[in-house]
């Protein structure tokens, strides 16, 4: 069995990818009742995710702003744009493993592009951000901070995250179909990745020697170039330089394998 | 353009256990040789052998064989859900496949929101499905249910609904694992008014189904599946007449 695709495995997954995209219809409505599901009948419905974001900001914010000695005016939209920014990235990674399992019933059923699902995981993901991105000049507003024309620069920032967050679930829901301890795997690489990430800190809280935590972590360059700007920070040019090396690195592994195991999905299921 | 062309297909399907899906043990296996015989990990099921087809416009094909023959297995083929693992299957043209009739649908959402979801699946637009939604509930009868969450539907209606919503658009390609019959004698009967009418328009009908009766009236030719191989292929009459002597 060889490892490499072959020109009919690259056509047909070259079709998956534009009817998947394509097919907007099915992956939007997908993605938006998979949130609406979770949420029906309860009194809050979906604005329970902007409330727990909110509990959590609050209460984190206190108690670290106590323990790192900074004033909690500066400290709390500090998290509050980290934390929404991250829940983001770990959301769809975290669900990435399952992507292709949970939607076993649809493909052993019907020849829908295999995209349509990953893209159903980032929309069901970005509805979430939608919820938490509230916070954000909530946050803003009790503490008197006043946004500067920077922000502006999160959105293409934001473009480039999802591009890689798709690259990451295409890879990781290939491979954890296949091997199902990757799910955990990936739960806590996430859990470590959360520590080792600026969110709860600031990377020049570093000292000079222990800055390569943060230049060498993609996820916390993907991070800051959202997160950053939202802060009033220019995005520095490693950190774009960072991401699109990432990205490139992930296109190199992600493309190969959909093209080769794209057919074999279904019968790992 | 429809048609169907199967080209020495074969379906298999692995089955691994535990350790057959653990990353550890994969590691293992390539770096320390082969310890495990591969075997005793991954079982292989050959659902189907060396399958070669071709179906035209105007194909009436019967699919006939045991529980287990390979029957469903082939129809998912033709449905595009699996490609073969060996040899090349061409299809082209618009399916529909009435395996699952509810698959998409959502216990939480109401009739007309699930008419719009179930709707995208079956490959209606967002307008054409919102345009549709008075039709298909006229023709399944939901009446003020159509704006309750599906879960407070009994079977019968939420099988009403699938039904009418799934049957909306006549597809070129039709497969059926076994004939539907849905709701109580009167709809039951516009029901397969509806399939008749589906049946007329389709270019290439496949039916799977046990039902010797059925399979006459609907094909006119058949292939039996015996082990997922081809074991008899021809008219209906020669093959039901094989598929009858021991």
């Amino acid at each position: 069995m060889s490892l490499l695709p072959t020109r009919r495995d690259w056509t047909l997954a070259g079709r998956d990818l534009t009817r998947g995209f394509a097919a907007w219809n099915i992956w939007f409505l997908l993605g938006v009742s998979d949130i609406r599901q979770r949420y029906k009948r309860s009194r809050f419905g979906q604005f329970w995710i902007t409330l727990s974001m909110g509990i959590f900001i609050g209460g984190i914010g206190v108690v670290y702003s106590a323990l790192f000695n900074q004033p909690v005016a500066q400290y709390i939209p500090h998290v509050a744009v980290n934390m929404t920014v991250w829940t983001l990235i770990s959301g769809v990674v975290g669900d990435a493993a399952n992507v292709f399992t949970q939607s076993a019933m649809y493909m052993r059923q019907d020849a829908l592009p295999k995209t349509i699902f990953i893209m159903r995981l980032i929309i069901r993901n970005i509805v979430v951000f939608a919820h938490n991105v509230v916070i954000v000049p909530l946050a803003f507003i009790i503490f008197g901070i006043i946004p500067t024309p920077l922000v502006f620069a999160a959105i293409p920032g934001l473009i480039i995250v999802i591009l890689a967050l798709f690259l990451i679930t295409l890879i990781l829901g290939v491979l954890s179909t296949r091997f199902r301890d990757l799910a955990q795997i990936t739960q806590n690489a996430l859990q470590l990745l959360f520590f080792i990430t600026p969110i709860m800190w600031r990377s020049d809280q570093l000292s000079a020697g222990r800055q390569i935590i943060v230049v060498l972590n993609p996820f916390a360059s993907l991070l800051q170039l959202v997160a950053d700007p939202l802060l009033g920070i220019e995005p520095q040019p490693h950190t774009y330089i960072a991401s699109f090396t990432f990205i490139a690195f992930l296109l190199v592994l992600a493309l190969p394998l959909f093209a080769r195991f794209r057919a074999r999905l279904v019968y790992w299921l | 353009m429809t048609y169907i062309h199967l080209d020495h297909a074969s379906v298999e399907i692995p089955i691994y256990n535990s350790r057959g899906r653990s990353l550890k043990a994969a590691l293992l296996r390539q770096v320390g040789g082969a310890v495990e015989a591969n075997s005793r990990d991954v079982v292989t099921v050959k659902a189907l052998q060396d399958i070669s087809l071709r179906l035209e416009p105007g194909a009436r094909l019967a699919l006939i064989g045991h529980n287990g023959a390979g029957k469903s297995t082939l129809l998912r083929v033709f449905a595009g859900a699996y490609e073969p693992t060996s040899g090349h299957a061409e299809i082209h043209g618009s399916i529909s496949s009435l395996l699952d009739m509810t698959m998409g649908m959502d216990a939480e959402l109401t009739g007309a929101e699930n008419i719009i979801l179930r709707g995208a699946f079956v490959g209606m637009s967002l307008k054409e499905a919102q345009n549709r939604v008075d039709e298909i509930a006229d023709f399944s009868e939901l009446g003020p249910y159509l704006h309750l969450p599906l879960r407070t539907y009994s079977s019968g209606m939420t099988l009403r609904l699938a039904f009418a919503i799934s049957t909306t658009r006549a597809p070129d390609i039709l497969l059926l694992d076994e004939l539907i019959s849905v709701g109580d004698a009167a709809f039951a009967l516009k029901a397969q008014m509806r399939i008749q009418k589906l049946i007329d328009k389709a270019g290439i009908l496949v039916l799977a189904s046990h039902d010797i009766k059925t399979l006459k009236r609907y094909c006119d030719t058949a292939i039996m599946l015996q082990s997922g191989r081809i074991v008899a292929q021809g008219t209906i009459d020669e093959v039901l007449e094989r598929y009858a002597s021991p």
